[in-house]
């Protein structure tokens, strides 16, 4: 605990904790200092020198924001000298100062300026030079403008950049009254700038402002700034949507609150235009003759649930399935879930995850008790040691990476970095660990030896709280045994002297957290990865602290929300089993529902799903917010699949390539036209806000739900709002049971949260595991060989990934200019080595063939790849990476292998 | 030929004005090129802004290009007070260019510097790593004369 402190400040007597700085400290207290150069989210700087105050028994005027608030400080804020001082330095900056506004931004200056008096002329002493100064403006960067006449150089933007994003792309040129800011080579738009923003959003004086929407928006009018949580990825960041005149037209962080603490990425900030693009779905449509026709809703529901009940009658209730979405409020995909239980009467419900995390949830659960991350987010800017492995958080979790650069630049701790591909974080790293594409478990046993050998195992965690003991662990000691750092360099690539460095510094670490992602799991040896790193943290006991634990970041931003809420083939909200009597039992209580109208046994997966479809076994399909077309694996398989089905639903917000093959097209609400809640990855419940009003006659996911059961004859509950559903889910599912929409109001609340007065949980298994038993679990595995491997017809491994200006099928993403300036092309990486070898040019089209389809893109010439491995993003529907993977699956969670493809690459 | 005057040094940040000024050396125009920049901070692991902030900071590093043979006239207060002026203007006839320009043979450019400690002697000039002092206008011509005739040989 930190101290409390008292100082005087204008005869005022305030309290303070130890350490904080002087003039937080006043504005803490509303005692309104001036200042322009400072701000709490970084260090600070001493450039505006406004800030200046009297320190009793100190000389001089001293720049409050450089002093640590000290017990019994008497401090002097205001008189007249600091006030004529102030006046003398903000008087001396206007002159360099163009002071035109337009009021598309806050002006912080201009404040000062008024409040000082010298917006009129005659209380000023200097006149205006900032036309001799000529001054040049920025205007080359996509999203923002820069104009050198109205900075006041307080470096802000630098530091916000630097210390807040991590990123130091911007620095200063020139010497004194001529110097102002710059990105690359004074061209912001060639610069490293990646567009997150942070620097417009810290920017106090409207130097630094962004392009978006800058003619229409008018602060000086009336705006409505809404709250809500980012729809894109999993870190759940925190925005303030500024909305005038129907319409969104900026999108600030939220400061001060978890889990973005007001920074945001590109995404985030300028990701909304989406919502309203002209090509929305208004109406629902169905599918007349081979065309779609538009038709009211009652003739739309009332068809479809003809058809359900049809299907249902003549091939049995396990002939409909549904897909729930990522993309859409738990409360949305509880209804869904219920649906597809109550009414199709089946557990034919599945999403995206198996695509992702099936893997990670699976072994954790099994080893661990719970699927989720056991850490905060920001616990990274604590930790000491960060292993990221298959996980390019850069650019899939911008805001996560800020706060692991932050430990890594400013507090000195190493990230050790796993991944065949480069990825911008390998800058950062200590040690980058390159195995080749599907080697992870055996890596993990050669560290695993390296650790035991070196005896850096931890006893008495193994004995208290591993299942098993010690006799467990020898049997993962025998089985690594022959991991040896020669047998393992073998097998991986990797050099022995890294991995088992990289091993002997995690099991020392004080606070080591792992990150994991798509390219640990997206394989067919996806699970056996995850028990092989839970193993290595287990016998290290690196877990159940602040800053130690495992956290698989989620890639949607509700990924976390629709599990925990139930939509899947395997357990109910709450991750209780569906082939639990008992709990079937309870629920169908909570629903008012005969127990045995509860299905009882397992439902199919995700690609089950299409498999089924192609065997004739499922006949009809709700699809809610998910587009397989794209994202599935094996794709020519899926649409045979698709095409065979003989009814289907697709409810989404735009034409997709799914909704081709709909018969039914529903149009839904985006996120910022639904109320709700997401889980994101710190499992966080997070409050989702109405900003402008849905266009047409789109209605939200949940209602539509509602609707159908309605007119099946099965109504699913009588909600008048959502938090109506959300008070359900918390009855249903014990880790909700304390969090109400009142207690989110402010932040989000960390499940489990069991009762109202439980403040929820940043950190799991502190005591225990979630396991029966309460013991963690080892799984002792071993290395297999890939089944599909390169050979003369596929020379090639493919690997596939993201980038941060797309996002999953690029349906929301593509459509904000903002983020297609920025990137808009498939293309192919090669080592440059393999693209002199095969004869292609830099950017040629070439034509890449698998077993199971083929493509066509550019190929991009990079040494981020290996030899003999390549690259590609799957956001383009025009290069549909997954015609090329395969939909053979891990046995043990379902999830198929996305990240190797044996391909052939040839020029077209 | 940049990468290979990048590897004579390690690749730490503490390096970058030594390799800046060797990039800058070795430019028949006596400039940092943008790829120059671009490749030293990849080399250093750097942003571009910060190593063009550097580039741009320091009066000795230049990012146009420059003739073969700087001249720097000190302009602090001593050769201020002894004409220092008068020797600009010669220079500036001579040469057929302003301050801060370089003359349409490539040869020279001329700019200004803070003091080049050579006040007992001033008004005083560089020409590259060599320091004239005394200066007056026929010593300026002969100089000058001197380094163009090198050039033709
Ligand atoms: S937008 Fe972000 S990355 Fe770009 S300069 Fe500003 S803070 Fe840096
Ligand atoms: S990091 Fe994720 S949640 Fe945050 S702004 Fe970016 S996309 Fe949105
Ligand atoms: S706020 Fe303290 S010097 Fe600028
Ligand atoms: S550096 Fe902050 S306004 Fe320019």
């Amino acid at each position: 605990m930190q101290k409390t402190i008292k100082l005087t400040i204008d005869n005022k007597v305030v309290k303070a904790t130890e350490g904080e700085n002087l003039l937080q400290v006043a504005k803490n207290n509303n005692i309104a200092i001036p200042n322009l150069c400072y701000h709490k989210k970084f260090s600070p700087t001493g450039a505006c020198r406004l800030c200046i105050v009297k320190i009793k028994d100190q000389n001089g005027l001293i720049a409050s924001c450089g002093v640590t608030a000290k017990e019994g400080m008497i401090v002097t804020a205001f008189d007249e000298e600091l006030e004529e001082a102030r006046k003398y330095l903000l008087d001396y900056l206007l002159s360099e100062h163009d002071e035109t506004y337009d009021a598309t931004y806050t002006d912080e200056f201009r404040e000062l300026i008024f409040r000082y008096g010298l917006d009129k002329k005659e209380n000023r002493y200097f006149p205006s030079i900032v036309k001799e100064l000529a001054y040049p403006k920025d205007e080359t960067s996509p999203i923002l403008s820069y104009d050198a006449a109205k900075c006041i150089k307080c470096f802000r933007c630098i530091k916000a950049c630097d210390e807040v994003q991590g990123k130091n792309v911007l620095s200063f040129t020139n010497r004194g009254i001529h110097s102002y800011i710059i990105g690359g080579f004074d061209k912001w738009g060639e610069s490293e700038c990646d567009g997150c923003g942070e620097c417009i959003q810290l920017c106090p004086t409207g130097a630094i402002v962004e392009k978006p929407h800058r003619e229409e928006i008018q602060l000086n009018g009336d705006i409505k700034k809404v709250r809500t949580t980012c729809p894109y990825c999993g870190v759940g960041c925190q925005l303030e949507l500024f909305v005038q005149n129907g319409k969104i037209l900026r999108s600030n962080g939220v400061d001060d609150v978890s889990p973005n603490y007001g920074r945001l990425c590109v995404k985030g900030r300028f990701g909304y235009d989406y919502v309203q693009h002209h090509e929305r779905l208004t109406t629902p449509l169905i599918k007349k003759n081979g065309k779609f026709v538009e038709a009211s809703w009652d003739e739309a529901l009332d068809l479809i649930a003809q058809k359900f009940t049809e299907i249902r009658e003549k091939y049995g209730k396990k002939a409909l399935a549904g897909y729930a979405s990522a993309k859409t409020t738990n409360e949305d995909n509880y209804l869904f879930m219920k649906f597809i239980r109550l009414v199709f009467g089946n557990n034919n419900v599945d999403y995206c995850t198996r695509l992702c995390h099936a893997s990670t949830v699976t072994a954790m659960l099994r080893a661990l008790g719970d699927g989720a991350g056991s850490n905060s987010i920001e616990d990274y800017e604590h930790s000491d040691y960060i292993l990221v492995t298959g996980n390019n958080m850069i650019d899939t979790h911008p805001v996560t990476a800020t706060f692991v650069k932050y430990a890594v630049q400013r507090k000195g701790a190493k990230i050790v970095i796993i991944d065949p591909k480069w990825t911008p974080l390998v800058k950062d790293a200590y040690i980058w660990l390159q195995p080749k594409l599907g080697t992870d478990v055996a890596l993990l046993n050669g560290m695993i030896r390296e650790i035991i050998s070196n005896d850096l195992i931890d006893r008495s965690f193994i004995e208290k709280r591993v299942d098993g003991g010690m006799e467990a662990f020898e049997a993962l000691k025998e089985l690594t045994e022959k991991y040896t750092p020669e047998y393992t360099e073998k097998i991986t690539g990797v050099p022995a002297r890294l991995f088992t460095e990289a091993a002997r510094i995690y099991a020392t670490a004080k606070r080591p957290l792992i990150a994991t992602g798509m390219g640990f799991s997206q394989q067919v040896t996806g699970t056996h990865n995850v028990f092989a790193l839970i193993n290595m943290m287990l016998i290290t006991g690196q877990i159940g602290r602040v800053g130690a634990g495992l956290n698989p970041p989620r890639g949607q931003n509700n990924v976390q929300g629709v599990s925990d809420v139930g939509a899947s083939p395997f357990t109910y909200p709450g991750y209780i089993s569906v082939e639990d009597a008992n709990n079937r039992r309870k629920v169908a209580e909570i629903w008012g529902v005969p127990f045995e109208e509860l299905d009882g046994e397992k439902g199919l997966s995700t690609v089950e799903i299409m498999q089924a479809a192609y065997d004739g076994q499922v006949k009809g399909m709700y699809i809610m917010g998910e587009n397989p077309m794209i994202t599935d694996p094996n794709l020519n398989h899926t649409e045979e699949s698709i095409k065979k089905l003989e009814f289907l639903v697709v409810q989404d917000i735009f034409h997709t390539e799914t909704t081709p093959f709909a018969d039914v097209i529903l149009p839904a609400t985006a996120f910022a036209e639904s109320e709700g809640t997401y889980v994101n990855s710190d499992r966080r419940v997070l409050r989702v806000r109405k900003a402008v009003d849905p266009p047409g006659q789109a209605r939200q996911d949940w209602e539509i739900v509602a609707e159908i059961a309605r007119r099946m004859g099965k109504p699913l509950g009588n909600y008048k709002h959502e938090s109506d559903i959300w008070n359900e889910i918390a009855k249903t599912a014990p880790i909700f049971g304390g969090i109400s929409y009142d207690r989110l109001d402010h932040q989000g609340i960390q499940w489990p949260c069991p009762t109202p007065d439980h403040p929820g949980t940043a950190t799991l298994f502190t005591e225990k595991f979630n396991t029966p038993n309460g013991l963690g679990k080892l799984h002792p595995v071993d290395h297999v060989e890939q089944s599909e491997k390169a050979d003369i017809e596929y020379p090639f491994i493919l690997n596939t990934g993201r980038i941060l200006y797309q996002y999953h099928s690029s349906t929301m993403s593509r459509r904000n200019k903002s983020l297609t300036d920025f990137a808009n092309e498939a293309y192919l990486l090669m080592h440059p080595d393999d693209v002199d070898r095969c004869g292609f040019k830099e950017g040629q089209m070439v034509r890449i063939t698998s077993k199971r389809g083929e493509i066509a893109t550019v190929v991009r010439r990079s040494s981020e790849v290996l030899k003999g491995e390549l690259f590609m993003p799957f956001h383009y529907p025009e290069a549909p990476v997954n015609k090329l993977t395969r939909d053979e699956l891990d046995p043990y969670s379902k999830i198929a292998p996305f990240k190797i493809s044996a391909v052939r690459v040839e020029a077209l | 030929m940049i990468q290979e005057t990048l590897k004579t040094f390690k690749p730490e940040q503490q390096n970058l004005l030594q390799i800046l000024h060797a990039l800058q050396d070795q430019h028949p125009q006596n400039y940092l090129t943008e790829q120059a920049l671009e490749e030293t901070a990849r080399y250093l692991k750097l942003t571009k802004s910060s190593v063009f902030g550097v580039a741009r900071y320091y009066s000795m590093f230049s990012t146009t290009p420059r003739g073969r043979y700087i001249i720097r006239i000190c302009a602090s207060p001593v050769c201020e007070l002894l004409k220092v002026n008068t020797v600009i203007a010669h220079l500036e006839q001579i040469l057929a260019i302003k301050t801060g320009e370089t003359s349409s043979d490539g040869l020279f450019t001329l700019e200004l510097s803070e003091c080049l400690g050579q006040c007992q002697e001033a008004p005083s000039m560089m020409i590259n790593d060599k320091v004239y002092n005394n200066l007056d206008a026929n010593r300026i011509k002969t100089i000058i004369n001197e380094y163009k005739q090198k050039n033709h040989d």
